[in-house]
């Protein structure tokens, strides 16, 4: 491969660099000891992430966020796999069909789909409730999850399921030890990549929540509205700590080729 | 995996699910219309004439025009340089996808709040100008449309990145061997190979990035303030402060009229850029 002109890579490494500065800047912050984000920082000190963790409102909104994200993670996987199974192995003929109603709520403005996710969830008397949000949730990341595990699918030779077959092994067994086994990276991509979009998820979650329950990021949005302390900061870092986490181990077992894989089909 | 297998209605059960899911999404927008449509009793357009009669709710829609452009056009010319640095880096590649990865993923509320950080009159860079003596006054860098295209250009860049990226790693080497093989300099193979190539990854990623900031809510909010509105605020707004979900509604609906036209031409651009470069 012939070699980059020099400015350019140059440009595209500065530009690279850009792109987490305001997230350092907000890590930085988190440790300044001054009452304002100054510069150069007052002193260094711990005061906003004790005085985040003294505030239960904090401990909670964290915990909602994270079961709900596990919870919408599972969920949204179960559905993809089977409906990516069912569409691959018995009909074929609906895949497109299908695959553009599960990609449509992509094309759908967000703030419009939190009007009208609203509306609907308030008439399932859900408003203010954790199923109500995790139901949203599922709408929005079900296409982030159906991808990976149909493209994961789809590239399982379909003479290994025959061969299955005619050896006698049932279905089940077929789908445990040989399916399974070889959709594991679209799986997990699925899990993580749900997980995280439902952990971080704000525009149509902000108008689902209640006086009884919030989420992380709707918190930390309400908080910026009200007054922008720098105990804003602090727990900002430690949501992004979550979520690089998460991404370092979708890296580890799975790897990143699905983000940058393109599809014909999707 | 296509085995083509015979039709079953037990297996059916397998995308109830899914249904089920589909059904409630599309049966919100259904109710999305219902609203929005209906005041009283029966069919109204009272909400839509309400909209329609403000001069300052249509400035709200071209600002809002304005601003999705500009950042599309920014995110995706801001997005080739760093497309091309990943995709001319094999060994580092993973390494530095991670880096683009997680501002991408990170909350969009965390990644605002930076923004406020940097930007606000006590914010960063403004303690950072006044502490070297460049400037007394703090510059009004946010709560204008300035903040809103900066900070929505930032949180979307990343998508260009990966749309670009996954199209240049389609083009075959030796594509690009043969063009330098036949003389061409690395400005023209940029200009008839690879360029060309990647365009369907630029344009999805102009397309997406669009229809993503018009419907933007948390960003304007938080950079651009309630006195610079955009469609999101003023939903959110009509939401959360006004109760008015029948007005949000038609705000929605108008919402969506405007990404379902603009993605019709976009889509039409589209296909006449890439028919060109044939």
């Amino acid at each position: 491969m012939p070699r980059m002109n020099r400015s350019l890579k140059l440009l595209g490494i500065i530009l690279l660099c850009a792109l987490p500065a305001p997230i350092f800047i907000v890590i930085g912050a988190s440790f300044n000891g001054g009452a304002y984000i100054q510069f150069p920082p007052e002193s260094v000190s711990l005061r906003w992430y004790l005085e985040a963790f003294a505030d239960p409102r904090w401990l909670d909104a964290f915990l909602t966020s994270f079961w709900m994200a596990a919870v919408t993670a599972i969920i949204t996987t179960a559905v993809s796999f089977l409906t990516a199974y069912y569409v691959l192995r018995y009909a074929p003929r609906i895949a497109s069909m299908l695959e553009i109603a599960i990609f449509s709520p992509l094309f759908f403005p967000h703030a419009a789909m939190g009007v009208a996710l609203v509306a609907l969830i308030a008439e399932l008397g859900l408003l203010g409730r954790a199923p109500g949000i995790i139901l949203a949730h599922l709408i929005v990341v079900l296409p982030f999850s159906y991808r990976p595990i149909y493209i994961s699918l789809r590239s399982i030779d379909p003479d290994l399921m025959r061969a299955a077959n005619v050896l006698g092994a049932s279905e089940w067994r077929a789908l445990k030890d040989i399916i399974l086994p070889m959709c594991r990276s679209g799986i997990l991509t699925s899990l993580l990549f749900s997980g995280i979009i439902s952990f971080d998820e704000v525009t149509v979650t902000m108008f689902l929540i209640g006086p009884e329950i919030t989420t992380l990021p709707v918190q930390i949005f309400t908080f910026i509205q009200d007054r922008a302390s720098p105990v804003l900061a602090a727990i900002s870092t430690i949501s992004v700590i979550v979520t690089f986490l998460a991404v370092l181990i979708l890296e580890r077992v799975a790897g990143l080729a699905f983000f940058v894989q393109r599809d014909s089909s999707a | 995996m296509n085995t083509g297998e015979p039709f079953s209605p037990s297996k059916a059960l397998m995308i109830l699910p899914v249904l089920i899911l589909l059904g409630l999404f599309f049966g919100s927008v259904i109710y999305l219309f219902s609203n929005a449509f209906t005041a009283g009793d029966g069919f109204s357009m009272k909400y839509f004439q309400q909209i329609i009669d403000r001069p300052d709710y249509i400035v709200v829609f071209i600002r809002t025009i304005i601003a999705s452009v500009i950042v599309a056009l920014l995110a995706v010319i801001l997005s080739y340089p760093i497309a091309l640095l990943l995709w001319r880096a094999d060994k580092w590649r993973n390494m530095l996808l991670i880096i683009v990865l997680v501002p991408w993923l990170v909350s969009l509320v965390v990644r605002t709040y930076g923004w406020i950080v940097l930007l606000g009159t006590k914010g960063f860079i403004n303690s950072m100008l006044i502490w070297i003596g460049v400037i007394e006054d703090p510059l009004s860098l946010m709560f204008n449309d300035l903040g809103v295209i900066i900070g929505l250009t930032h949180v979307l860049i990343p998508f260009a990145v990966i749309s670009i990226l996954s199209s240049l790693l389609q083009i075959e080497n030796n594509l690009e061997e043969a063009s330098r093989v036949l003389g061409a300099g690395p400005v023209q193979t940029f200009r008839y190979i690879v360029l060309p190539l990647s365009l369907p990854g630029a344009f999805t990623a102009l397309i997406v990035i669009y229809l993503a900031c018009i419907g933007a809510i948390v960003t304007p909010i938080l950079l651009g303030g309630l006195s610079q509105k955009f469609v999101g605020s003023q939903i959110y707004q009509e939401v959360m402060y006004a109760f008015n979900m029948n007005k949000a509604a038609a705000w929605s609906i108008c919402l969506l009229a405007l990404s379902f036209l603009s993605l019709v031409i976009l889509k039409k651009i589209e296909r006449r850029v890439l028919r060109g470069q044939e």
